[in-house]
């Protein structure tokens, strides 16, 4: 009998003892460091290249998918060191980033890997035991169980146990403050900034409705929250009220960042008020105040525009392909009529209709680029690509394997892309400096590679410019990308100027998007070729331009740099300007045909892709618009 | 005492030896002999049972849940010892990697937590004193002249001719003129690999060149090259403690792998 009375007691001793060593109490929070030793320059002198949407092992998929490697080591592969990869692989980026993002998913942060610990006897749920022993069974039993997960938690059906704000809220502030530790640890202001931040999976059935949100603060502000999860919404408000009540609560600073709304049937960019009916003034006012970016292309697609949209304009669908057929878990097809919800470049003409109406543009956001990788790697790069999740890191089948995040059929592996990266003008490496470059719009998204682009509007800039100092002329007489033009007399200027990855391709072409809402009302598009190289070979005909060539080799994954230029920039005025019109301009910068990974893929595993794979495209940068408005009349 | 204590406590091997220690202590209660084929539910187990019931519920369990979970425990301790007497736990993958991971976490959870001390991360510093040295920073002033095309190498040769005054003007980029005390690794950044150590070589003061870069041709006119000092540990602190902390879990857990494995004959037979 004494003998089994100690046998109890041991048994919870070992397990103290465990949870003890491994640091499991939830903690306090960790203050932030200190950043005003770092000069600010006046003006943005150079980009920051960043990830704002990683996942780690504490997101309840990526573990479920496999992910053994937490915020630790997402952040020394950040700064360039050499990690192993969940499965084995030894993983390193060409090139350090500057900033990261840590953006687990807030719902069940850490759930996952608490399930797959427990004791199996306290997991009382049949379909938690399910899931329990799928993932115990191994790798392929583990990734059903994730699609299993989310799938359950787009049809609302997850177990209680999951989703109950009590049970949650411990472990969620266990973890948030373990990974917060990490992350002020890993923060080097003027070098490398780490922020705080996490992944609000706002989900309307299988429709994806995420939103990233990120703290200019560290932990002594931060730590005064957790994570909020999204449970039980099917609008952002809830996500909107908590931003305010942090800010109200700490006097610090947060913003959300939108992501695939190429993946919610419509549902991301609405005309009207979420449920209907027509979009309010105070609703719009309140979107474009908490959420002043949106992530433009990233792993699973890029949404910049569909060809249905954007019949005219011949470099429209990118990255659409296998992800235009339906929403995030494929509960539901897509339908021709949700493409205009969906993709940004509708979503900036849309603002302009319903600022005509209401007085007040929701979707007035500027654009990044990042992965939304589940491997805790931030890989954007075609030859160094570790796929959305640890499931499918590289190997000599993903590219042509089903791959599906719910549990349906659809989507092949060469549909995901190794994209993207945020490009930042800010005048310092620090939280402060990068949050408020987001805030005010001042950057840009690119589908991987690392693009220098400049883009200023004003009202008397002209070619001559160019030849002097015309990045300071543009801060002094112009806006930068982001920015607003008044009106005023003239017509509006541009000065726009790109520079190729030094590491990568030369650049076909710079383009200027024109967005507006004409005398009728209607809005409508254009896509302007503005400069490009091999001009004197190169004519434009009806505003079309002959491609620039392709010197691919698929076989070898290979191209070269003799066609293209390494840099193209000019002054452009808008030919068709009409001061009565509300309009946004932004940039589009592409690359001549380069391979893509899957082309990298088959040379490494001497393996043959399907005749659909996706084997080269030309990449590209996306800018921040600057918008015109009309002096109101 | 405490003196002959302090050294002894702060020894990694002691920490091992009493988390050691702590484990079969808690392992020694329990039964030794999978054979022992009497399962005791006494009052103690039934209270852990109720007490963590409680911890994931937030209220204890109802009568008929805790006999529920009664069952459940007799069920798995069946189960448990039958399995092991049948030997299903050898050659079980999860069973293997669950054991494993468990020493493993034992191993470097005490690392994780340790807080090193100055002369520690100094010792580090020193080791690899390449990794934590501050790099170069140069002062310049550029001309970006567009891609690496024997036109624009003839045009570079003959503005240097002139002190660096260009026939006709250059292409704009999005390149600043005059960098000022740019690091070695931002200039990386900017202008692709190699490009640092290109500017090394240049005289201060004129006009020189071309240099190649990532983004083509380049005429410089290097002002000032500032080098890295010695390194300072309160200028690298973090850096040298993340790299103490990530080193200390790794060694930790090579070290308790090699002291366990010691204990074992292996024999590898490769098929032929």
């Amino acid at each position: 009998m004494a003998n089994h009375a100690r046998s109890a007691l041991a048994g919870a001793g070992l397990l103290a003892l465990i949870a003890a060593l491994a640091g499991c109490g939830p903690g306090k929070p960790t203050p932030g460091k200190d950043a005003s030793h770092v000069a600010l320059s006046d003006v943005p002198e150079r980009v920051y290249w960043g990830d704002t949407h990683l996942h780690t092992s504490n997101s309840v998929d990526a573990f479920g998918f496999g992910n053994r490697l937490g915020p630790e080591e997402a952040l020394r592969f950040a700064r360039g060191e050499e990690v192993t990869s969940s499965t084995g692989i030894k993983a390193r980026l060409a090139r350090p980033l500057d900033f990261l993002v840590i953006s687990d998913h807030s719902d069940g942060l850490g759930s996952t890997k608490a399930l797959y610990e427990a004791p199996r006897m306290f997991i009382r749920e049949p379909l938690l035991r399910r899931w329990y022993d799928m993932m115990h069974s191994g790798p392929a039993g583990s990734l059903r169980a994730t699609a299993e997960m989310i799938d359950a938690k787009g049809a609302g059906t997850l177990p209680k146990s999951m989703t109950n704000p009590a049970d949650g809220a411990k472990r969620t502030k266990s973890v948030w403050y373990a990974s917060m530790r990490t992350v002020e640890q890993y923060n080097d202001p003027g070098k490398f900034t780490a922020f705080l931040g996490f992944e609000y999976t706002l989900m309307n059935g299988g429709n994806n409705l995420h939103r990233n949100v990120i703290f200019r603060d560290g932990g002594e502000k931060v730590g005064a929250v957790s994570p909020l999860a999204s449970f039980g919404q099917i609008t952002p408000d809830t996500l909107w009220d908590y931003m305010d009540a942090y800010e109200r609560a700490t006097g610090g600073k947060v913003l959300a960042i939108p992501h695939n709304s190429n993946l919610s049937n419509g549902m991301m960019f609405e005309l009207t008020q979420p449920g209907g009916g027509p979009m309010t003034a105070a609703y719009a006012r309140r979107r474009a105040a908490h959420e002043p970016v949106v992530e433009i292309t990233q792993i699973k697609g890029d949404s910049e525009t569909h060809p249905f949209l954007s019949p005219n304009d011949e470099f429209a669908g990118y990255g659409v392909a296998g992800w235009e057929l339906g929403n995030l878990t494929m509960d539901q097809g897509k339908t021709p009529d949700m493409f205009a919800g969906e993709y940004v470049r509708e979503a900036l003409k849309r603002g302009l209709a319903i600022a005509a109406r209401t007085g007040v543009n929701p979707y007035k956001f500027g654009v990044i680029g990042s992965t939304d990788s589940h491997t805790s790697l931030s890989t954007a790069d075609e030859d160094n690509f570790f796929g959305k999740h640890a499931g499918v890191e590289p190997s000599a089948v993903r590219a042509m394997a089903p791959q599906n995040l719910g549990a349906r059929k659809g989507r092949f592996g060469w549909n995901y892309l190794a994209s993207g990266y945020a490009a930042v003008w800010a005048r310092g490496n620090t939280r402060a400096a990068l949050f408020d470059a987001m805030a005010r719009r001042e950057v840009y998204a690119t589908t991987g590679p690392r693009m220098t682009v400049r883009f200023f509007g004003g009202w008397d800039f002209t070619p001559a410019d160019l030849a002097g100092d015309w990045v300071h002329a543009g801060y002094r007489r112009g806006v930068p990308m982001g920015g607003d033009l008044a009106a005023h007399a003239g017509r509006p200027s541009f000065i726009v100027s790109a520079m190729k990855d030094p590491i990568g391709a030369n650049l076909d072409r710079v383009q200027i998007v024109k967005g507006w809402t004409d005398r009728a009302g209607k809005t409508q598009e254009k896509v302007f070729n503005v400069v490009w190289s091999d001009p004197a070979t190169r004519r434009l005909a009806g505003g079309r331009l002959p491609a620039v060539g392709d010197t691919v080799d698929v076989a070898h994954a290979t191209y070269a740099n003799t066609i293209g230029a390494p840099s193209l920039s000019a002054v452009w005025f808008d030919p068709e300007f009409d001061a009565a019109q509300k309009a946004f301009y932004y940039v589009r910068v592409l690359q001549i045909p380069t391979p893509d990974w899957p082309a990298f893929d088959a040379l490494r595993y001497h393996t043959r892709l399907g005749p659909d794979a996706r084997v080269k495209s030309q990449e590209r940068a996306y800018t921040s618009a600057i918008w015109y408005t009309p002096a109101a009349s | 005492m405490r003196q002959l204590l302090g050294p002894l406590l702060r020894e990694p091997l002691v920490h091992f030896l009493i988390a050691g220690l702590a484990v079969f202590w808690a392992m020694s209660g329990r039964p030794a002999d999978p054979a022992d084929r009497r399962i005791v539910v006494d009052e103690p187990v039934v209270a852990a049972l109720a007490e963590r019931w409680t911890a994931t519920y937030h209220a204890p369990p109802e009568a008929d849940e805790l006999d529920g979970l009664i069952r459940d425990y007799v069920r798995d301790q069946v189960y448990y010892r039958e399995a092991l007497r049948l030997g299903l736990d050898k050659d079980d993958e999860v069973v293997l990697r669950r054991m494993r991971n468990k020493m493993e976490a034992l191993a470097t959870s005490e690392a994780e937590a340790a807080t090193p001390s100055d002369a520690q991360l100094q010792a580090l510093i020193d080791r690899d004193s390449a990794r934590y040295a501050g790099e170069a920073h140069y002062t310049f002033d550029q001309v970006y002249l567009g891609a690496d095309t024997p036109a624009n190498r003839a045009l570079a040769r003959a503005a240097l001719t002139r002190g660096g005054t260009l026939a006709a003007p250059v292409p704009a980029a999005p390149l600043p003129a005059r960098f000022a005390d740019s690091g070695a690794a931002a200039l990386g950044e900017t202008f692709g690999d190699g490009f640092a150590a290109a500017l090394a070589k240049l005289p201060l003061g004129q006009w020189s060149g071309p240099v190649a870069s990532g983004l083509g041709l380049h005429l410089i006119r290097l002002i000032a090259v500032r080098s890295p000092g010695p390194v300072r540990l309160a200028e690298v602190h973090q850096r040298a403690e993340n790299d103490w902390r990530a080193a200390a879990a790794a060694s930790a857990r090579e070290a308790q792998y090699r002291r366990v494995r010691a204990g074992y004959d292996i024999v590898i037979a490769r098929p032929r």
